[in-house]
């Protein structure tokens, strides 16, 4: 709850996603189940805390998400966790050049 | 006249209390940092100890102690509530073993406290009256409460959960954080005087938990929470403990058969409260029946059972429970125990039921504000239940709960408002109402 009905990330679409982007975005929609647009969340945007406003909880559930999706698993120990998780754009770079698949 | 005192290392010089990455932290050397740290700790009668690992959450609550400075531990560290905390706890500071963490203005950064540059330092008896530490309740009904904590209790507390759960040898693997009360008694306090030790890598994702049993010696303790279980059952592949421990909601007894199956384990749950820390537990798939530790006496005189243990305050439980041969059933927490129609019911037993719904992923009643002075009121409840209609859901609840209990509103949403550990405090689930029914009219 409480995720962004926010109107400013609602009407910042087309948020200037790239493919690879646009696909995890669609993942952490469903995977989250968000009530926002996949495509309405912007690259930049903060994705704990304020932003989109996930918290420890998701960050479990997001992890095996991805792990099922790209085969990339995350650990608590990655020195740069805090930049990894800071955006949709840090989290897809980390993705693409880690995937397994 | 001098009370009983109780050494602040209960295991022997050599004997492993924590288990990190780069091997084990001893019984001796914890105390020499320890007592290293204490010589540094500035003056105070009270610390706010943010330390996020956990031997090093140990080594600040123990060099506390050797100042007779008493730990504060809190979950809420927003800046407003840590400004709270400072003008509640005069002279209160902070200690951190993270540079990049904030604190308090009054802070103590600490450094790595291995090696230890002191060798042979002593194994101090400490007062049992002695005051350790002051937890805070989260809350489900607003402001913060302080509960204290005497160092015998938190002692006599460790060996009776050591013997209850039989964990001599164990590697406790604990995927909770140690400053909430639950994480700080089994993966922080429990190596102190029971005969296990507390992973202190990190333990939170599946590849964390994998690489945590790898590095440390079993048989493994795994202390969770029933949200962070279902997600590790769903996501990943059969971790090898030998336990599973989990507490802070109640476990789904089909959860827990499902764990035992699948991972070839034992799940037990602990029964505990903030207020009064952990007090009995249970096989989950044995049955409803909870057996005291060691040393925990409960009382029932009319619906108000009293809970005593060594060197704690007798205090009230806030649920209540059926007493029977020295162990008990609970039949729901008082909060929870609400009149519909002039006839009782317990929430969680309700939410048990509507949790267990075929395409139910989460769900929870809610007592409106005026359920008992409003003789029409009626229950509300919330579920996440995508592709499933309204109507089904009600149909499958009607089959098990008698009507005067189904939820006048049945509001569909995309998640429940949990906190951090899973737990839903009432007011965050209220205000999921639409305005016009979240009250009297």
């Amino acid at each position: 709850m409480h995720l962004p009905s926010n109107a400013a990330l609602r009407t910042a679409a087309p948020a200037g996603q790239d493919p690879a982007e646009r696909e995890l975005a669609q993942l952490l929609v469903t995977s989250l189940q968000l009530e926002v647009e996949p495509g309405d969340i912007a690259p930049d945007e903060r994705l704990f805390g304020e932003g989109l406003g996930l918290d420890s909880i998701d960050a479990l559930e997001l992890s095996l998400a991805i792990s099922r999706a790209y085969g990339l698993e995350l650990k608590s120990d990655d020195e740069n966790n805090h930049q990894i998780f800071a955006s949709l754009r840090s989290l897809s770079r980390h993705i693409q050049s880690h995937r397994a698949r | 006249m001098v009370g009983p005192s109780i050494p602040l290392v209960g295991r022997a010089p050599d004997a492993a209390l924590f288990r990190t990455p780069d091997g084990a932290v001893t019984g001796q050397a914890f105390l020499d940092a320890a007592h290293e740290l204490a010589d540094r700790l500035p003056e105070g009668g009270f610390v706010l100890n943010l330390c996020r690992q956990r031997s090093r959450f140990c080594v600040a609550f123990a060099a506390a102690l050797l100042r007779r400075q008493v730990n504060l531990l809190t979950s809420d560290r927003s800046p407003e509530r840590l400004a709270a905390l400072a003008g509640e706890y005069p002279g209160l500071y902070s200690v951190s073993d993270d540079p990049e963490a904030g604190g308090l203005p009054r802070h103590h950064a600490m450094e790595a406290p291995w090696p230890a540059r002191r060798r042979g330092s002593p194994n101090p008896d400490l007062p049992a009256g002695q005051q350790a530490a002051i937890v805070f309740t989260s809350g489900s009904t607003g402001r913060p409460a302080a509960h204290a904590k005497r160092w015998g209790a938190l002692t006599d507390r460790s060996i009776a959960a050591g013997a209850q759960f039989g964990l001599a040898g164990h590697t406790v693997v604990g995927t909770v954080p140690p400053r909430h009360m639950y994480g700080f008694e089994t993966t922080v306090l429990l190596p102190l005087h029971a005969d296990a030790a507390s992973w202190c890598g990190p333990a939170f994702y599946p590849a964390d938990i994998r690489a945590a049993l790898a590095a440390s010696p079993g048989p493994h303790a795994l202390v969770t929470t029933p949200l962070q279980l279902r997600a590790y059952l769903d996501g990943m592949a059969p971790p090898h403990v030998a336990m599973v421990v989990s507490a802070t909601a109640p476990l789904d007894p089909a959860l827990a058969a499902e764990v035992e199956r699948r991972w070839n384990t034992e799940v037990r749950e602990i029964y505990g409260a903030t207020e009064v820390g952990s007090i009995a537990s249970r096989r989950t798939i044995e049955g409803d029946t909870w057996t005291p530790y060691p040393g925990i006496a409960l009382s029932a005189e009319a619906d108000l059972v009293t809970v005593a243990a060594p060197y704690a305050d007798p205090h009230p439980l806030s649920d209540s429970i059926e007493l029977e041969d020295g162990r008990f059933r609970l039949l729901g927490r008082h909060a929870d125990l609400v009149k519909v129609g002039g006839r009782r019911v317990s929430l969680s037993w309700l939410n048990s039921v509507l949790t267990r719904i075929d395409g139910v992923q989460d769900g929870a009643f809610l007592a409106p504000d005026d359920l008992a002075s409003r003789p029409g009121a009626r229950l509300h409840a919330f579920v996440v239940a995508p592709g499933r209609p309204v109507a089904g859901i009600l149909g499958a609840l009607r089959r098990e709960v008698d009507p005067l209990f189904l939820p006048r509103k049945l509001i569909q949403v995309d998640r429940l408002p949990r906190n951090d550990l899973g737990k839903l405090p009432r007011s965050a689930l209220a205000q999921l109402l639409p305005e016009r029914s979240a009250g009297a009219p």
